[in-house]
């Protein structure tokens, strides 16, 4: 492939004042999109005096954890001041089985839907993707039925149930999609070698699947952490995930409204998303765009 | 080794049928090639046998044992695939022996059985490299030998060589051969390449919409094609199709072909060798000629006296192709245009009439309504 910058005759001062235009406005852009999490770590370490008498945009003294060190195991949120660490845990306990259930389904569903076709197979792909497109919202009030009918509501189990229930249908569609695209003359020379359906799972497609295994956890990771609706709505109490604790101690309110306690709890519930991203990110890359598998 | 029956099999999905009543029988250690192209049923036959597709009616016979129901894996066959299907994630020595592992075979036994066949297919040194590591000569060597360390009855292949390049495809096509000639096994061979199919084949059986139109040795079906299309579907250049009346010269019967000879259109008279002399019921009607471009070339005298089946014409000649050992000269016989393989040396130039000589003893008539053999 050319190499377009170094073409002949692409050196003239028009393309430079381009280059110029063309950065500043990305500089911009970059700058507009990093402001507000910069404010927020900066208010963060900041303590009330220095919030009040200094500017939105200014950088703080010092590096103060205090407020963290409060968000994380005093402030109070509703009449229990417990911090965010209980609640934290509850999202750990809630997401980490969710994630890997929901996942481990569906690559074992997106198996079975392209390499062991059954009559009808695209059908039901279509019906599990229906469910892609299900708002939250319609299925809040079967779903508190059914919590309640199987005794797990308000408590974490139910939360992890709904994810699961709620997450197959992206993670059957990010396995199948991935699937299709292996050969399925593997699977035939497989089944002459005498691989049953588990073993060729496990020995041939399971180690093909690192990508999209990435790929699914990160967005099962993100969608579960981050939800709100479903922990306000079947949770209360001690039950929550640390989305709705974080909402209620901003709204609980004793006297001053501490800022820099805030802005750490909302950066303490933001951290386990943000650290899967930069930790698995470049896979993520990856796996969205790995089609087939040569070889 | 075993031997292969197949009887009246027939594959339908839905209305369509695939497979319209096959009926084969191999002998123990025989090298079948299932010719057609593509769509025509021959890579579902292949499946079937394997048994990876199921059998809608019909029998198919392993060692004269009825394979109907049994699991591909209890077969006793190997397969190699035209996409090689290597495990991408595994060692060629893991891809070879993944097969016996499935089988339980004791680690030592499947070391020296994996030993045994890459060193007969000479890959013993790429035993710890990835499939993707590999260039496309050599994962055809690992498929055929993930094939071979099973010691199966009977082996399948699947167009395995159609991703290779010409120089390699023709490399491998001696291996294969000389692989079967040294374990002596029944063989299956699906390929739509004709040349692929007379090299290596104990018997050809062509396939055509579902249907068997000859199964015969090589040299038969080249010879005595049982239709045409058979016959152009066989051999490269094409055999040539000339349209022609049968008629009755001197006691003797003969083909009339009209052509341009110079610069005067007029029908030459061609007599038609002792064996199809018996087909006088088509005297005054029209059939097809079917000549093979090799037995059509430039006049010999010398040739011609001594075997009396080459008769003689004169034609005006067209275009011509050299390819190096033989010049193809393109002719017009009957209103059809028509190749003959010339000695470069002996060839006209276009517009020129040339004198040629036919070799009736190897054409073959059709019926131009049945297109069947006469």
């Amino acid at each position: 492939m050319a190499d377009i910058a170094s073409l002949p005759g692409g050196n003239s001062p028009w393309r430079s004042a381009g280059r110029f235009g063309l950065y500043f406005l990305l500089i911009s852009f970059g700058a507009y999109y990093i402001l507000p999490l910069i404010v927020v770590l900066s208010t963060s370490f900041k303590d009330l005096d220095e919030i009040r008498n200094g500017t939105l945009l200014s950088l703080p003294a010092e590096i103060n954890l205090e407020s963290w060190r409060y968000a994380w195991s005093e402030a109070c949120i509703g009449v229990s001041c417990t911090g965010l660490k209980p609640y934290f845990w509850n999202s750990v306990m809630m997401t980490i089985p969710a994630v890997l259930i929901s996942t481990v389904l569906g690559a074992l569903t997106g198996y079975a839907l392209t390499k062991f076709k059954f009559r009808g197979a695209n059908m039901v792909f279509a019906m599990i993707l229906f469910g892609c497109f299900i708002p939250f919202q319609v299925v809040l009030l079967p779903m508190a039925q059914s919590l309640g009918f199987l005794g797990l509501a308000n408590t974490v189990p139910g939360l992890v149930l709904v994810h699961i229930v709620y997450g197959l249908p992206f993670t059957v569609l990010f396995f199948r999609n991935y699937y299709v695209s292996i050969p399925d003359d593997l699977i035939k020379a497989a089944t002459i070698d005498g691989a049953g359906f588990f073993t060729i799972f496990w020995r041939i497609l399971l180690p093909l699947s690192p990508p999209i295994i990435v790929v699914t956890i990160i967005w099962q990771f993100t969608q579960i952490w981050n939800d709100f609706l479903f922990g306000a709505s079947f949770t209360t109490g001690g039950g929550q995930p640390v989305t709705v604790a974080l909402n209620n101690l901003v709204n609980t309110t004793t006297g001053v409204k501490r800022y820099n306690v805030d802005m750490a709890a909302a950066l303490i519930t933001a951290a386990p998303t943000l650290a899967v991203y930069v930790l698995a990110g470049r896979y993520f890359v990856r796996g969205l765009t790995a089609g087939s598998v040569k070889g | 080794m075993a031997t292969l029956t197949i009887q009246n099999v027939k594959k339908s999905y839905g209305a369509v049928d695939v497979l319209k009543g096959i009926d084969l029988e191999l002998e123990n250690g025989e090298f079948l090639v299932l010719l057609g192209p593509s769509g025509c049923g021959k890579s579902t036959l292949l499946n079937m046998i394997a048994g990876l597709d199921t059998i809608t009616d019909g029998e198919i016979l392993i060692n004269n044992k009825v394979v109907n129901d049994v699991h591909p894996k209890d077969r006793d066959i190997a397969m190699v695939f035209q996409s090689y299907a290597l495990y991408p994630n595994m060692t060629v020595e893991r891809n070879i022996g993944f097969g016996l592992e499935m089988r339980k075979v004791t680690k030592e036994d499947r070391e020296r059985r994996v030993d045994e066949a890459a060193r007969m297919l000479q890959i013993d040194h790429l035993r710890d490299r990835k499939p993707a590591q590999l260039s496309g000569g050599q994962r055809q060597r690992v498929a055929m030998g993930r094939a071979l360390v099973r010691k199966p009855e009977i082996f399948l292949f699947d167009e395995p060589l159609s991703n290779l390049d010409a120089k390699l495809r023709v490399e491998m096509r001696t291996e294969i051969k000389k692989l079967h000639q040294r374990l002596g096994t029944t063989m299956v061979y699906v390929t739509h390449d004709q040349i692929e199919a007379m090299t290596l084949a104990s018997r050809i059986a062509i396939l055509r919409e579902g249907e068997i139109q000859q199964f015969a040795s090589p040299q038969e079906v080249y010879e005595r094609p049982a239709n045409m299309y058979v016959a152009g579907f066989v051999g490269s250049p094409a055999m040539n199709f000339i349209p022609a009346t049968v008629v009755s010269e001197n006691d003797r019967l003969g083909v009339s072909i009209e052509r341009t000879a110079r610069g005067e259109r007029s029908s030459v008279f061609l007599a038609l060798p002792d064996d199809l002399q018996s087909i006088g019921e088509w005297i005054g009607r029209e059939v097809i000629l079917g000549i093979r471009p090799e037995t059509l070339t430039h006049r010999s005298d010398a040739e011609m006296t001594q075997n009396k089946r080459l008769q003689p014409f004169d034609c005006q000649v067209e275009v011509l192709e050299p390819t190096g050992a033989d010049t193809l000269t393109y002719i017009e016989l009957g209103g059809r245009e028509v190749i003959a393989r010339v000695n470069p040396y002996n060839t006209s130039n276009p517009g020129e009439t040339m004198a040629f000589m036919v070799d009736m003893g190897k054409a073959s008539l059709f019926d131009p309504k049945s297109e069947m053999r006469i």
